[in-house]
Protein backbone atom coordinates (compact mmCIF):
# COMPACT_ATOMS: atom_id res chain seq x y z
CA UNK A 1 0.00 0.00 0.00
CA UNK A 2 1.22 3.49 -0.93
CA UNK A 3 1.50 4.28 3.29
CA UNK A 4 4.07 6.86 2.36
CA UNK A 5 1.67 9.54 1.90
CA UNK A 6 -1.25 8.33 3.93
CA UNK A 7 -4.95 9.86 3.05
CA UNK A 8 -6.29 9.50 6.62
CA UNK A 9 -3.32 9.68 9.32
CA UNK A 10 -4.47 8.76 12.65
CA UNK A 11 -1.60 9.91 15.65
CA UNK A 12 -1.78 8.36 18.89
CA UNK A 13 -5.36 9.24 19.37
CA UNK A 14 -7.47 8.70 22.53
CA UNK A 15 -10.92 9.86 23.18
CA UNK A 16 -12.50 9.97 26.90
CA UNK A 17 -16.49 10.02 27.40
CA UNK A 18 -16.23 11.59 31.10
CA UNK A 19 -13.84 9.24 32.39
CA UNK A 20 -14.47 6.63 30.57
CA UNK A 21 -11.81 6.21 27.77
CA UNK A 22 -13.39 5.12 24.32
CA UNK A 23 -9.87 4.81 22.52
CA UNK A 24 -6.61 5.03 23.99
CA UNK A 25 -3.54 5.87 22.41
CA UNK A 26 -4.63 4.79 18.40
CA UNK A 27 -2.54 5.00 15.42
CA UNK A 28 -3.28 4.07 11.99
CA UNK A 29 -2.44 5.34 8.45
CA UNK A 30 -4.90 4.77 5.35
CA UNK A 31 -3.31 4.94 2.04
CA UNK A 32 -5.29 6.28 -0.96
CA UNK A 33 -7.57 4.04 -2.33
CA UNK A 34 -7.09 1.09 0.52
CA UNK A 35 -9.82 -0.45 2.08
CA UNK A 36 -9.68 -0.93 5.40
CA UNK A 37 -12.24 -3.03 7.57
CA UNK A 38 -12.56 -2.16 11.56
CA UNK A 39 -13.23 -5.41 13.09
CA UNK A 40 -14.24 -6.30 17.32
CA UNK A 41 -16.76 -6.88 19.59
CA UNK A 42 -19.43 -4.20 20.63
CA UNK A 43 -18.01 -1.79 23.07
CA UNK A 44 -14.51 -2.27 21.22
CA UNK A 45 -14.39 1.62 20.11
CA UNK A 46 -14.54 0.77 16.22
CA UNK A 47 -17.41 2.96 15.57
CA UNK A 48 -16.03 6.08 17.92
CA UNK A 49 -12.62 5.32 15.74
CA UNK A 50 -14.74 5.32 12.32
CA UNK A 51 -16.49 8.79 13.68
CA UNK A 52 -13.59 10.95 14.42
CA UNK A 53 -12.35 10.36 11.01
CA UNK A 54 -15.10 13.22 10.13
CA UNK A 55 -15.02 14.26 13.26
CA UNK A 56 -18.46 13.36 13.99
CA UNK A 57 -16.88 12.85 17.27
CA UNK A 58 -14.23 14.91 18.87
CA UNK A 59 -11.36 13.35 20.10
CA UNK A 60 -9.46 14.26 23.72
CA UNK A 61 -6.04 14.28 22.76
CA UNK A 62 -3.72 12.97 19.43
CA UNK A 63 -4.09 14.26 16.05
CA UNK A 64 -5.61 13.40 12.67
CA UNK A 65 -5.13 14.66 8.67
CA UNK A 66 -7.63 13.77 6.77
CA UNK A 67 -6.21 15.03 3.03
CA UNK A 68 -3.93 17.30 4.46
CA UNK A 69 -6.44 18.82 6.64
CA UNK A 70 -5.62 18.93 10.71
CA UNK A 71 -9.08 18.28 11.91
CA UNK A 72 -7.96 19.78 15.24
CA UNK A 73 -6.91 23.21 13.56
CA UNK A 74 -9.24 25.99 14.24
CA UNK A 75 -8.40 27.44 10.42
CA UNK A 76 -9.69 24.35 8.72
CA UNK A 77 -13.45 24.68 7.63
CA UNK A 78 -14.47 21.34 8.71
CA UNK A 79 -17.73 21.27 6.50
CA UNK A 80 -15.09 21.33 3.91
CA UNK A 81 -13.13 18.36 4.90
CA UNK A 82 -16.69 16.39 5.44
CA UNK A 83 -17.63 17.42 2.08
CA UNK A 84 -14.68 15.16 0.51
CA UNK A 85 -15.05 12.23 3.06
CA UNK A 86 -18.96 10.36 2.81
CA UNK A 87 -20.35 8.39 5.71
CA UNK A 88 -23.08 5.83 5.80
CA UNK A 89 -24.82 4.73 8.89
CA UNK A 90 -26.19 1.53 10.39
CA UNK A 91 -29.33 3.38 10.48
CA UNK A 92 -29.68 4.92 6.90
CA UNK A 93 -30.64 8.37 8.09
CA UNK A 94 -32.09 9.09 4.88
CA UNK A 95 -34.22 12.65 5.18
CA UNK A 96 -37.34 11.50 5.44
CA UNK A 97 -39.06 14.69 3.95
CA UNK A 98 -37.07 14.33 0.67
CA UNK A 99 -37.92 11.73 -1.95
CA UNK A 100 -34.89 9.12 -2.64
CA UNK A 101 -33.79 11.83 -5.89
CA UNK A 102 -33.85 15.15 -3.24
CA UNK A 103 -31.59 12.97 -0.73
CA UNK A 104 -28.80 13.04 -3.38
CA UNK A 105 -29.31 16.23 -4.92
CA UNK A 106 -29.48 18.43 -1.64
CA UNK A 107 -26.02 18.32 -0.73
CA UNK A 108 -24.57 18.92 -4.12
CA UNK A 109 -27.17 21.89 -4.63
CA UNK A 110 -27.14 23.74 -1.37
CA UNK A 111 -23.15 23.01 -1.14
CA UNK A 112 -21.69 23.08 -3.96
CA UNK A 113 -23.94 24.97 -6.16
CA UNK A 114 -24.46 22.36 -8.59
CA UNK A 115 -27.58 23.07 -10.85
CA UNK A 116 -31.03 21.33 -10.33
CA UNK A 117 -29.92 20.34 -13.82
CA UNK A 118 -26.72 18.57 -13.43
CA UNK A 119 -27.70 17.19 -9.80
CA UNK A 120 -30.67 15.27 -11.07
CA UNK A 121 -28.55 13.67 -14.27
CA UNK A 122 -25.83 13.04 -11.47
CA UNK A 123 -28.13 11.35 -8.91
CA UNK A 124 -29.74 9.62 -11.50
CA UNK A 125 -26.86 7.99 -12.54
CA UNK A 126 -25.85 7.54 -9.03
CA UNK A 127 -29.11 5.80 -8.19
CA UNK A 128 -28.50 3.01 -11.31
CA UNK A 129 -25.62 2.55 -10.17
CA UNK A 130 -26.94 0.98 -7.28
CA UNK A 131 -29.67 -0.47 -8.90
CA UNK A 132 -32.94 1.63 -7.61
CA UNK A 133 -33.31 4.11 -10.26
CA UNK A 134 -36.81 3.00 -10.55
CA UNK A 135 -37.62 4.96 -7.05
CA UNK A 136 -36.26 7.92 -7.58
CA UNK A 137 -39.60 10.16 -7.04
CA UNK A 138 -41.02 7.76 -3.99
CA UNK A 139 -40.11 8.26 -0.34
CA UNK A 140 -37.76 6.59 1.67
CA UNK A 141 -40.18 5.20 4.48
CA UNK A 142 -41.84 3.00 0.73
CA UNK A 143 -38.24 1.53 0.71
CA UNK A 144 -36.74 -1.93 2.33
CA UNK A 145 -34.23 -1.24 4.50
CA UNK A 146 -31.82 -2.73 2.09
CA UNK A 147 -32.57 -0.16 -1.00
CA UNK A 148 -32.96 2.76 2.04
CA UNK A 149 -28.99 1.74 2.75
CA UNK A 150 -28.24 1.54 -1.24
CA UNK A 151 -29.77 5.28 -1.54
CA UNK A 152 -27.73 6.26 1.27
CA UNK A 153 -24.83 5.12 -0.32
CA UNK A 154 -25.88 7.26 -3.26
CA UNK A 155 -26.32 10.24 -1.03
CA UNK A 156 -23.21 10.12 0.06
CA UNK A 157 -21.44 9.17 -3.57
CA UNK A 158 -23.72 11.94 -4.64
CA UNK A 159 -20.54 14.27 -3.07
CA UNK A 160 -18.17 12.55 -4.83
CA UNK A 161 -15.88 12.31 -1.96
CA UNK A 162 -12.62 10.92 -1.49
CA UNK A 163 -12.91 8.23 1.32
CA UNK A 164 -16.13 6.65 2.41
CA UNK A 165 -17.09 5.87 5.53
CA UNK A 166 -19.23 3.01 6.54
CA UNK A 167 -20.34 2.28 10.06
CA UNK A 168 -21.94 -1.03 10.65
CA UNK A 169 -24.07 -0.41 7.45
CA UNK A 170 -25.73 -3.98 7.31
CA UNK A 171 -26.46 -4.31 10.72
CA UNK A 172 -29.50 -3.13 10.76
CA UNK A 173 -30.76 -5.18 8.09
CA UNK A 174 -32.87 -8.48 7.15
CA UNK A 175 -30.32 -10.96 6.24
CA UNK A 176 -31.62 -11.29 2.78
CA UNK A 177 -31.24 -8.06 2.29
CA UNK A 178 -28.08 -7.73 3.50
CA UNK A 179 -26.44 -8.95 -0.31
CA UNK A 180 -27.84 -6.19 -2.16
CA UNK A 181 -25.92 -3.54 0.30
CA UNK A 182 -22.62 -5.89 0.12
CA UNK A 183 -22.52 -5.77 -3.80
CA UNK A 184 -22.58 -2.60 -3.90
CA UNK A 185 -19.87 -1.78 -1.78
CA UNK A 186 -17.64 -4.51 -3.39
CA UNK A 187 -18.11 -2.28 -6.67
CA UNK A 188 -17.37 1.11 -5.13
CA UNK A 189 -13.86 -1.45 -3.86
CA UNK A 190 -13.06 -1.96 -7.18
CA UNK A 191 -13.47 1.38 -8.25
CA UNK A 192 -10.35 2.23 -6.21
CA UNK A 193 -12.28 4.22 -3.77
CA UNK A 194 -10.77 4.49 -0.25
CA UNK A 195 -12.53 2.73 2.03
CA UNK A 196 -12.80 2.60 6.12
CA UNK A 197 -15.30 -0.16 7.19
CA UNK A 198 -17.27 -1.20 10.46
CA UNK A 199 -18.43 -4.32 9.53
CA UNK A 200 -19.79 -7.94 11.05
CA UNK A 201 -19.78 -9.22 7.87
CA UNK A 202 -16.17 -11.48 7.57
CA UNK A 203 -17.16 -12.68 4.28
CA UNK A 204 -16.88 -8.95 2.68
CA UNK A 205 -13.98 -8.34 4.95
CA UNK A 206 -11.79 -11.32 3.39
CA UNK A 207 -12.91 -10.32 -0.25
CA UNK A 208 -12.61 -6.66 -0.24
CA UNK A 209 -10.27 -5.42 2.52
CA UNK A 210 -6.72 -4.78 2.16
CA UNK A 211 -6.18 -4.85 5.99
CA UNK A 212 -8.22 -5.72 8.75
CA UNK A 213 -7.51 -3.50 11.84
CA UNK A 214 -9.38 -5.74 15.35
CA UNK A 215 -9.63 -3.69 18.30
CA UNK A 216 -10.83 -4.26 21.85
CA UNK A 217 -11.14 -2.13 24.39
CA UNK A 218 -10.66 1.31 22.83
CA UNK A 219 -7.64 -0.34 21.38
CA UNK A 220 -5.93 -1.32 18.40
CA UNK A 221 -4.62 -4.87 19.03
CA UNK A 222 -3.82 -6.40 15.63
CA UNK A 223 -3.71 -4.93 11.96
CA UNK A 224 -3.14 -7.68 9.30
CA UNK A 225 -4.05 -8.19 5.75
CA UNK A 226 -7.03 -10.96 5.43
CA UNK A 227 -5.00 -13.88 4.54
CA UNK A 228 -3.02 -13.30 7.96
CA UNK A 229 -5.88 -12.38 10.10
CA UNK A 230 -7.81 -15.03 9.49
CA UNK A 231 -5.04 -18.41 9.27
CA UNK A 232 -2.54 -16.94 11.50
CA UNK A 233 -4.16 -14.06 14.14
CA UNK A 234 -1.37 -12.92 16.53
CA UNK A 235 -2.75 -11.42 19.46
CA UNK A 236 -4.75 -14.12 21.72
CA UNK A 237 -7.71 -11.72 22.20
CA UNK A 238 -7.97 -12.07 18.51
CA UNK A 239 -7.66 -15.47 18.33
CA UNK A 240 -10.33 -15.85 21.03
CA UNK A 241 -12.60 -13.31 19.03
CA UNK A 242 -12.40 -15.27 15.50
CA UNK A 243 -12.67 -18.45 17.86
CA UNK A 244 -16.38 -17.43 18.63
CA UNK A 245 -17.73 -15.90 15.22
CA UNK A 246 -16.20 -18.34 13.06
CA UNK B 1 -26.10 1.76 20.81
CA UNK B 2 -22.82 2.63 21.43
CA UNK B 3 -22.63 6.27 20.67
CA UNK B 4 -25.58 7.37 22.84
CA UNK B 5 -22.65 7.07 25.50
CA UNK B 6 -22.34 10.83 24.53
CA UNK B 7 -25.53 11.49 25.89
CA UNK B 8 -24.19 11.74 28.89
CA UNK B 9 -23.45 15.29 27.81
CA UNK B 10 -26.73 15.97 26.03
CA UNK B 11 -29.94 17.31 28.03
CA UNK B 12 -32.42 13.91 28.31
CA UNK B 13 -35.22 14.43 25.66
CA UNK B 14 -38.47 16.08 27.24
CA UNK B 15 -41.69 15.84 24.81
CA UNK B 16 -44.02 18.35 26.02
CA UNK B 17 -47.30 17.59 24.58
CA UNK B 18 -48.53 20.88 24.85
CA UNK B 19 -52.01 21.61 25.46
CA UNK B 20 -54.62 18.32 26.07
CA UNK B 21 -55.95 18.28 22.32
CA UNK B 22 -59.13 18.59 22.78
CA UNK B 23 -59.71 21.64 20.35
CA UNK B 24 -57.55 19.81 17.24
CA UNK B 25 -59.77 16.81 16.03
CA UNK B 26 -57.87 14.01 14.91
CA UNK B 27 -58.05 12.42 11.55
CA UNK B 28 -59.47 9.79 13.14
CA UNK B 29 -62.43 11.19 13.94
CA UNK B 30 -63.42 11.46 10.45
CA UNK B 31 -66.59 10.01 9.56
CA UNK B 32 -68.25 9.77 12.96
CA UNK B 33 -70.42 12.14 14.93
CA UNK B 34 -67.41 13.81 16.23
CA UNK B 35 -67.73 16.62 18.76
CA UNK B 36 -66.27 19.40 16.36
CA UNK B 37 -69.00 18.81 14.04
CA UNK B 38 -71.62 18.39 16.94
CA UNK B 39 -70.09 21.87 18.58
CA UNK B 40 -69.99 23.61 15.34
CA UNK B 41 -73.44 22.45 14.03
CA UNK B 42 -75.00 23.02 17.77
CA UNK B 43 -73.05 26.84 17.61
CA UNK B 44 -74.74 27.69 13.92
CA UNK B 45 -78.00 26.32 14.96
CA UNK B 46 -78.15 28.65 17.86
CA UNK B 47 -77.30 31.67 16.05
CA UNK B 48 -79.82 31.00 13.62
CA UNK B 49 -82.27 30.08 15.92
CA UNK B 50 -81.78 33.60 18.09
CA UNK B 51 -81.38 35.64 14.63
CA UNK B 52 -84.54 34.61 13.34
CA UNK B 53 -86.67 34.29 15.95
CA UNK B 54 -85.22 36.69 18.61
CA UNK B 55 -84.26 39.52 16.13
CA UNK B 56 -84.72 42.28 18.86
CA UNK B 57 -82.21 42.41 20.24
CA UNK B 58 -79.72 40.11 19.11
CA UNK B 59 -80.01 40.93 15.86
CA UNK B 60 -79.10 44.07 16.51
CA UNK B 61 -75.90 43.02 18.92
CA UNK B 62 -75.05 41.23 15.69
CA UNK B 63 -75.05 44.19 13.59
CA UNK B 64 -72.99 45.85 16.59
CA UNK B 65 -70.20 43.63 16.56
CA UNK B 66 -68.46 42.83 13.64
CA UNK B 67 -65.76 45.96 14.18
CA UNK B 68 -65.07 44.06 17.12
CA UNK B 69 -64.70 40.46 14.88
CA UNK B 70 -62.38 42.51 13.07
CA UNK B 71 -60.10 43.50 15.56
CA UNK B 72 -59.86 40.33 17.11
CA UNK B 73 -58.53 38.72 14.05
CA UNK B 74 -56.30 41.53 13.22
CA UNK B 75 -54.92 41.12 17.03
CA UNK B 76 -54.98 37.38 16.48
CA UNK B 77 -53.02 37.09 12.99
CA UNK B 78 -50.63 39.42 14.12
CA UNK B 79 -49.57 38.50 17.50
CA UNK B 80 -49.74 34.35 15.50
CA UNK B 81 -47.11 35.73 13.02
CA UNK B 82 -45.06 37.61 15.67
CA UNK B 83 -45.23 34.92 18.24
CA UNK B 84 -44.11 32.10 15.58
CA UNK B 85 -40.47 34.16 15.13
CA UNK B 86 -40.34 34.87 18.97
CA UNK B 87 -40.85 31.07 19.21
CA UNK B 88 -38.59 29.62 16.66
CA UNK B 89 -35.71 32.23 17.91
CA UNK B 90 -36.23 31.29 21.60
CA UNK B 91 -36.70 27.58 21.14
CA UNK B 92 -33.90 27.56 19.13
CA UNK B 93 -32.09 29.38 22.01
CA UNK B 94 -33.17 26.79 24.51
CA UNK B 95 -31.28 24.11 22.29
CA UNK B 96 -28.14 26.23 21.44
CA UNK B 97 -25.18 25.24 23.15
CA UNK B 98 -23.78 28.61 23.85
CA UNK B 99 -24.32 28.95 27.34
CA UNK B 100 -25.37 33.12 27.30
CA UNK B 101 -27.85 32.62 24.59
CA UNK B 102 -29.27 29.33 26.47
CA UNK B 103 -29.64 31.29 29.67
CA UNK B 104 -31.07 34.41 27.49
CA UNK B 105 -33.94 32.21 26.20
CA UNK B 106 -34.55 30.10 29.56
CA UNK B 107 -35.19 33.17 31.54
CA UNK B 108 -36.77 35.01 29.11
CA UNK B 109 -39.26 31.88 29.60
CA UNK B 110 -39.75 31.38 32.77
CA UNK B 111 -40.27 34.93 33.25
CA UNK B 112 -43.12 35.13 31.23
CA UNK B 113 -44.68 31.36 32.62
CA UNK B 114 -44.72 32.93 35.56
CA UNK B 115 -46.36 36.50 35.40
CA UNK B 116 -49.96 36.05 34.81
CA UNK B 117 -51.14 37.27 31.21
CA UNK B 118 -53.19 39.86 32.05
CA UNK B 119 -50.81 41.38 33.93
CA UNK B 120 -47.94 40.86 31.11
CA UNK B 121 -50.47 42.84 29.12
CA UNK B 122 -51.22 45.68 31.81
CA UNK B 123 -47.20 45.57 32.30
CA UNK B 124 -46.26 45.78 28.72
CA UNK B 125 -48.75 48.68 28.11
CA UNK B 126 -47.94 50.76 31.26
CA UNK B 127 -44.39 50.30 31.14
CA UNK B 128 -43.96 50.96 27.67
CA UNK B 129 -45.67 54.08 27.49
CA UNK B 130 -43.69 55.77 30.28
CA UNK B 131 -40.96 55.90 27.29
CA UNK B 132 -42.70 56.23 24.37
CA UNK B 133 -46.46 56.57 23.17
CA UNK B 134 -47.50 53.00 22.45
CA UNK B 135 -50.99 52.25 20.30
CA UNK B 136 -53.33 50.37 22.14
CA UNK B 137 -53.64 47.36 19.22
CA UNK B 138 -49.56 47.77 18.90
CA UNK B 139 -49.44 47.10 22.83
CA UNK B 140 -51.84 44.51 23.05
CA UNK B 141 -50.25 42.52 19.33
CA UNK B 142 -46.92 43.21 21.36
CA UNK B 143 -48.20 41.59 25.03
CA UNK B 144 -49.67 38.70 23.46
CA UNK B 145 -46.58 37.62 20.85
CA UNK B 146 -44.41 38.22 24.24
CA UNK B 147 -45.86 35.84 26.10
CA UNK B 148 -47.51 33.08 23.45
CA UNK B 149 -43.47 33.60 21.92
CA UNK B 150 -42.42 31.86 25.08
CA UNK B 151 -45.00 28.88 25.18
CA UNK B 152 -44.23 28.24 21.64
CA UNK B 153 -40.03 28.37 21.95
CA UNK B 154 -41.33 25.39 24.44
CA UNK B 155 -43.16 23.31 21.41
CA UNK B 156 -39.93 24.62 18.97
CA UNK B 157 -37.50 22.93 21.30
CA UNK B 158 -39.80 19.63 22.21
CA UNK B 159 -39.95 19.00 18.12
CA UNK B 160 -36.38 19.93 17.52
CA UNK B 161 -35.00 17.57 20.23
CA UNK B 162 -37.67 14.90 18.55
CA UNK B 163 -35.89 14.61 15.52
CA UNK B 164 -32.95 11.72 15.67
CA UNK B 165 -29.62 13.01 15.89
CA UNK B 166 -29.15 10.30 12.91
CA UNK B 167 -30.84 13.29 10.77
CA UNK B 168 -28.62 15.68 12.17
CA UNK B 169 -25.36 13.34 11.84
CA UNK B 170 -26.44 12.47 8.25
CA UNK B 171 -26.79 16.18 7.28
CA UNK B 172 -23.58 17.24 8.92
CA UNK B 173 -21.72 14.78 7.10
CA UNK B 174 -22.23 15.47 3.91
CA UNK B 175 -20.60 19.02 5.00
CA UNK B 176 -23.98 21.16 6.09
CA UNK B 177 -23.31 23.31 9.01
CA UNK B 178 -25.24 23.68 11.85
CA UNK B 179 -27.65 26.24 10.57
CA UNK B 180 -28.31 24.73 7.28
CA UNK B 181 -28.74 21.08 9.07
CA UNK B 182 -31.45 23.31 11.07
CA UNK B 183 -32.71 25.32 7.65
CA UNK B 184 -32.59 21.75 5.51
CA UNK B 185 -33.10 18.94 7.82
CA UNK B 186 -34.73 19.47 10.98
CA UNK B 187 -36.81 22.69 10.67
CA UNK B 188 -39.03 20.69 7.95
CA UNK B 189 -39.16 17.74 10.03
CA UNK B 190 -39.94 19.03 13.73
CA UNK B 191 -42.48 21.33 11.84
CA UNK B 192 -44.71 17.96 11.57
CA UNK B 193 -44.56 17.69 14.81
CA UNK B 194 -44.81 21.04 15.95
CA UNK B 195 -47.68 21.69 13.64
CA UNK B 196 -50.53 20.32 16.66
CA UNK B 197 -49.52 21.47 19.61
CA UNK B 198 -48.64 24.92 17.43
CA UNK B 199 -52.22 25.08 16.31
CA UNK B 200 -53.42 24.99 20.03
CA UNK B 201 -51.91 27.42 20.95
CA UNK B 202 -53.21 29.58 18.51
CA UNK B 203 -56.54 28.46 19.00
CA UNK B 204 -55.66 29.51 23.03
CA UNK B 205 -54.02 32.78 22.03
CA UNK B 206 -57.47 33.62 19.74
CA UNK B 207 -59.52 33.00 22.99
CA UNK B 208 -56.66 35.24 24.99
CA UNK B 209 -57.20 38.15 22.85
CA UNK B 210 -60.35 38.94 24.88
CA UNK B 211 -57.81 39.99 27.56
CA UNK B 212 -56.79 42.84 25.16
CA UNK B 213 -60.17 44.76 26.08
CA UNK B 214 -59.06 45.16 29.05
CA UNK B 215 -56.31 48.08 27.39
CA UNK B 216 -59.08 49.59 25.65
CA UNK B 217 -58.73 47.97 22.36
CA UNK B 218 -62.21 47.88 20.78
CA UNK B 219 -61.94 43.96 20.14
CA UNK B 220 -65.16 41.34 20.33
CA UNK B 221 -65.33 40.69 23.95
CA UNK B 222 -64.88 45.19 24.00
CA UNK B 223 -67.84 45.60 21.46
CA UNK B 224 -69.86 43.23 23.07
CA UNK B 225 -69.54 45.06 27.13
CA UNK B 226 -70.06 48.28 25.07
CA UNK B 227 -73.60 47.38 24.10
CA UNK B 228 -74.23 45.34 26.74
CA UNK B 229 -73.99 48.73 29.43
CA UNK B 230 -75.77 50.76 27.14
CA UNK B 231 -78.57 48.62 26.77
CA UNK B 232 -78.07 46.37 30.14
CA UNK B 233 -78.90 43.60 27.83
CA UNK B 234 -76.11 41.31 29.28
CA UNK B 235 -77.38 37.99 29.09
CA UNK B 236 -78.11 38.42 25.72
CA UNK B 237 -74.83 40.29 24.61
CA UNK B 238 -72.75 37.42 25.70
CA UNK B 239 -74.44 34.50 24.78
CA UNK B 240 -73.93 35.92 21.51
CA UNK B 241 -70.19 37.11 22.12
CA UNK B 242 -69.68 33.36 23.24
CA UNK B 243 -71.73 31.85 20.57
CA UNK B 244 -69.58 34.11 17.86
CA UNK B 245 -66.23 33.01 19.48
CA UNK B 246 -67.05 29.55 19.29
CA UNK B 247 -67.81 29.32 15.84
CA UNK B 248 -64.27 31.14 15.05
CA UNK B 249 -62.15 28.71 17.38
CA UNK B 250 -64.32 25.98 15.69
CA UNK B 251 -63.59 27.30 12.25
CA UNK B 252 -60.04 27.45 13.12
CA UNK B 253 -59.28 24.56 14.84
CA UNK B 254 -60.35 22.87 11.69
CA UNK B 255 -58.16 24.98 9.44
CA UNK B 256 -55.39 23.68 11.63
CA UNK B 257 -56.36 20.27 11.51
CA UNK B 258 -56.40 20.25 7.89
CA UNK B 259 -53.08 21.50 7.49
CA UNK B 260 -51.79 18.90 9.64
CA UNK B 261 -53.38 16.48 7.63
CA UNK B 262 -52.25 17.92 4.70
CA UNK B 263 -48.71 18.08 5.94
CA UNK B 264 -48.23 14.49 7.08
CA UNK B 265 -49.84 13.38 3.74
CA UNK B 266 -46.72 12.13 1.87
CA UNK B 267 -44.34 11.21 5.07
CA UNK B 268 -44.60 8.74 7.15
CA UNK B 269 -41.93 7.97 9.56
Amino acid sequence: MSNDNPIIRITDVSKYFDTVAALTHVSLDIGQGEKVVIIGPSGSGKSTLLRTINRLEDISTGRIVVDGFDLDDKTVDINKVRMEVGMVFQSFNLFPHKTVLQNLTLAPIKLKGMSEKEADVMARQLLDKVGILEKADVFPAKLSGGQQQRVAIARALAMSPKIMLFDEPTSALDPEMIGEVLDVMVKLAREGMTMVCVTHEMGFAREVADRIVFMDEGQILEIATPAQFYTNPQHPRTQKFLEQIL
Amino acid sequence: MKHQGKCAVEEPQIIIDVGDGAAIPKPSDKGLVSAWRLSFAGALLVLGYLLVFHPDPYLRIFKFIPDGILITFQVTVCSIALALVFGLITGLGRISRNKYVNLVASTYVEIVRGVPLLVQLFYIYYALGRIVHVPDLLAAVLSMSVCYGAYMGEVFRAGILAIPTGQTEAARSLGFSRTQTMYYVVLPQAWRTILPPVGNEFIALLKDTSLVSILGVADLLRRGREFASESFLYFETFTMVAVVYLIITLVLSKLVSIMEERLSHHVKR
